[in-house]
């Protein structure tokens, strides 16, 4: 076996303010596209400014490629890609500007490999950064973290306020480098965008890591929250005794319902019914904590344990 | 202008640092010259004036000595009193405050620094680069006063000579240098740009008082040794030439300089 990529073990970071992250363990093997998801303020960048040295754990161990961040911080730099969570650039350069004292910093890359890149992400070389909109800002960011071709891509929330287009370029690139063997750790508010790219999923919340588990399995877990609106006759029962519905709710000639697994014995009963309004969407992040690991979930009794992967 | 495929690039980041740095530093060099040029162009109306100098001998003894007025019939003299005793230096202590203070706290309070140091870059040297590109900045700027003055004095009849006068020059450039350190060490020791100013600010102003009223108040004679600026200026270099005092300055600076790389390597970078 070889020593996962990355590796953090019990790493507790508390700030005078409040928040950070609590004995969070995982470890992200070589090769593999770890998405790690929670909400805003939930320690998604504290785990990460740990990981690049840029803060200092209060207790426990963090090992990239095998080595400490601290005392070898270049070395552990040196083969690792970064667009952080609040992206600030410098303004008053040109993205060539950039992207040139990036490289220098790097050790010196090909310039005919970086403006491979920019012309991948349609971006133009002579504009002051401080002219760009915000998503072609966060491309310039994508670029210096990719050039150079980093073993590790460490990215915090890289496609917050792109269009989806560009969304979906990103998403490429980063299954593109996946392909191409690298590691990648992917931080995101968006479940969807998660279980797009990552072979497995950590969730964090209040600075703890509740679970981590493979998208494979998170999917086949997949809950979906229906309403519906039935002309004429309603007959409740009907829908919760359909497989996987967890809780039910009727209120008038409405029904809302939570159905996990298939939909189709759903749709099938749907047909039976005169529809005035239907519709199915996925639980945001919030509700699939409440659904997986049970903070508080009213409506339900519960399954099972958090389940912690190796 | 042709608009080829003139790209600049640009590479470490003590370039980065000036590159910044270059419009601003060009604006404080031609405000400086000005200065000169203003204050030379009239020393002859007050030298030749006797009820100026007649004047400027009247004020208190207090004011006189606080401001180096006095003897302002002679070249050297004028200069002291009119730019190297506060104005002169104070200039230079401001823009290297300034830019002291900018180098690590600014692009962490603007936010830059993350992404800054996840290039393979160690926090000592990224402290070391900028704070060459602020020394060189400085020295520069404080050249000005050497150039400007060296180039207008004959024609003025200061009759100031070169070592005097590079010598008062080395000492403000050595001065601003020392204070701009001192502003990098606390900024770079809690990230709070605004903390290292006033900090800075105010231990010149208390360099200054003690260098410049040791003479006039008995008991601040002893303490006039610990002042930066009693060694910058205090000692009169436009009189005296160059002596061993500035060496203070330099040891000062690269203490402060240690501490700015320890103090920085130490602790957890801001969140913007």
């Amino acid at each position: 076996m070889t020593r996962p990529v990355i590796e953090l073990e019990h790493v507790t970071k508390h700030y005078r303010a409040g928040g950070g992250v609590d004995d969070v363990s995982l470890e992200v093997a070589a090769g593999d596209v770890f998405g790690f998801l929670g909400p805003n303020g939930a320690g998604k960048t504290t785990t990460i400014r740990l990981m690049l040295d840029l803060i200092r754990p209060d207790s426990g161990r963090i090992s990239i490629f095998g080595l400490d961040p601290r005392a070898d911080g270049i070395a552990v730099r040196r083969r690792l890609g970064y667009v952080p969570g609040d992206l600030v650039l410098y303004e008053r350069l040109t993205v060539r500007e950039l992207l040139s004292h990036f490289s220098y910093l790097r050790g010196g890359l090909p310039w005919g490999e970086i403006e491979e890149l920019t012309e991948r992400f349609d971006l133009e070389l002579d504009r002051p950064i401080g002219a760009l909109s915000k998503g072609n800002r966060q491309k310039v960011a994508l670029v210096q973290a990719l050039m150079g071709r980093p073993d590790l891509l460490v990215l915090d929330e890289p496609t917050s306020g792109l269009d989806p287009l560009v969304q979906r370029q990103v998403h490429e690139a980063l299954r593109e480098a996946a392909s191409a063997g690298r590691t990648v750790f992917l931080s995101s508010h968006f479940l969807a965008e998660v279980e797009q790219v990552a072979d497995r999923v950590g969730m964090i919340r209040a600075g703890r890591l509740t679970a981590v588990e493979r998208v494979a399995d998170l999917r086949s877990k997949s809950v979906h929250l229906v309403e519906v609106r039935v002309a004429g006759r309603l007959d409740a029962e009907r829908f919760r005794q359909l497989p996987g519905v967890t809780s039910l709710d009727v209120v008038g000639q409405t029904v809302h319902l939570r159905i996990a697994g298939p939909l189709d014995p759903l749709v099938r009963e749907l047909a039976h019914h005169d529809l005035e309004d239907l519709s199915i969407r996925e639980p945001d992040l919030e509700e699939v904590f409440l659904e997986h690991f049970g903070a508080t979930a009213p409506t339900e009794p519960r399954r099972e344990a958090p389940t912690h992967a190796p | 202008m042709h608009h080829e495929r003139r790209a600049v690039m640009l590479h470490s980041v003590f370039e980065r640092a000036f590159h910044e740095q270059m419009r601003a530093l060009a604006g404080w060099a031609i405000g400086i010259a000005v200065y000169c040029l203003l204050m030379v162009s009239v020393y002859p109306t007050i030298r030749d004036n006797t009820s100026i100098t007649k004047l400027v001998d009247s004020y208190p003894k207090a004011f006189r000595q606080m401001f180096a007025i006095y003897d302002f019939g002679s070249g050297p003299g004028y200069l002291r009193g009119e730019i190297f005793s506060l104005v002169g230096p104070l200039l230079v202590v401001i823009l290297a405050v300034l830019w002291g203070s900018d180098l690590i706290a600014g692009e962490e309070e603007r936010g830059t620094i993350d992404i800054l140091l996840a290039n393979p870059v160690s926090r000592r040297r990224l402290c070391l680069e900028k704070w060459a590109a602020m020394t060189l900045g400085v020295a520069g700027v404080s050249a000005v006063f050497a150039v400007v003055l060296l180039a207008v004095g004959p024609a003025a009849e200061l009759h100031v000579g070169v070592d005097p006068l590079i010598a008062a020059t080395l000492a403000t450039a050595l001065l601003g240098i020392m204070f701009g350190t001192t502003a990098l060490a606390i900024s770079a020791g809690t990230g709070r740009r605004g903390l290292a100013r006033g900090v800075t600010a105010a231990l010149a102003v208390a360099a200054y008082l003690v260098s410049s009223l040791s003479g006039l108040v008995g008991w601040l004679g002893p303490v006039r040794p610990a002042s930066p600026w009693y060694h910058a200026l205090g000692v009169d270099p436009l009189a005296n030439g160059l002596s061993w005092h500035p060496l203070v300055l330099v040891a000062l600076t690269l203490a402060l300089l240690v501490l700015s790389v320890t103090a920085f390597e130490r602790r957890d970078l801001a969140v913007s």
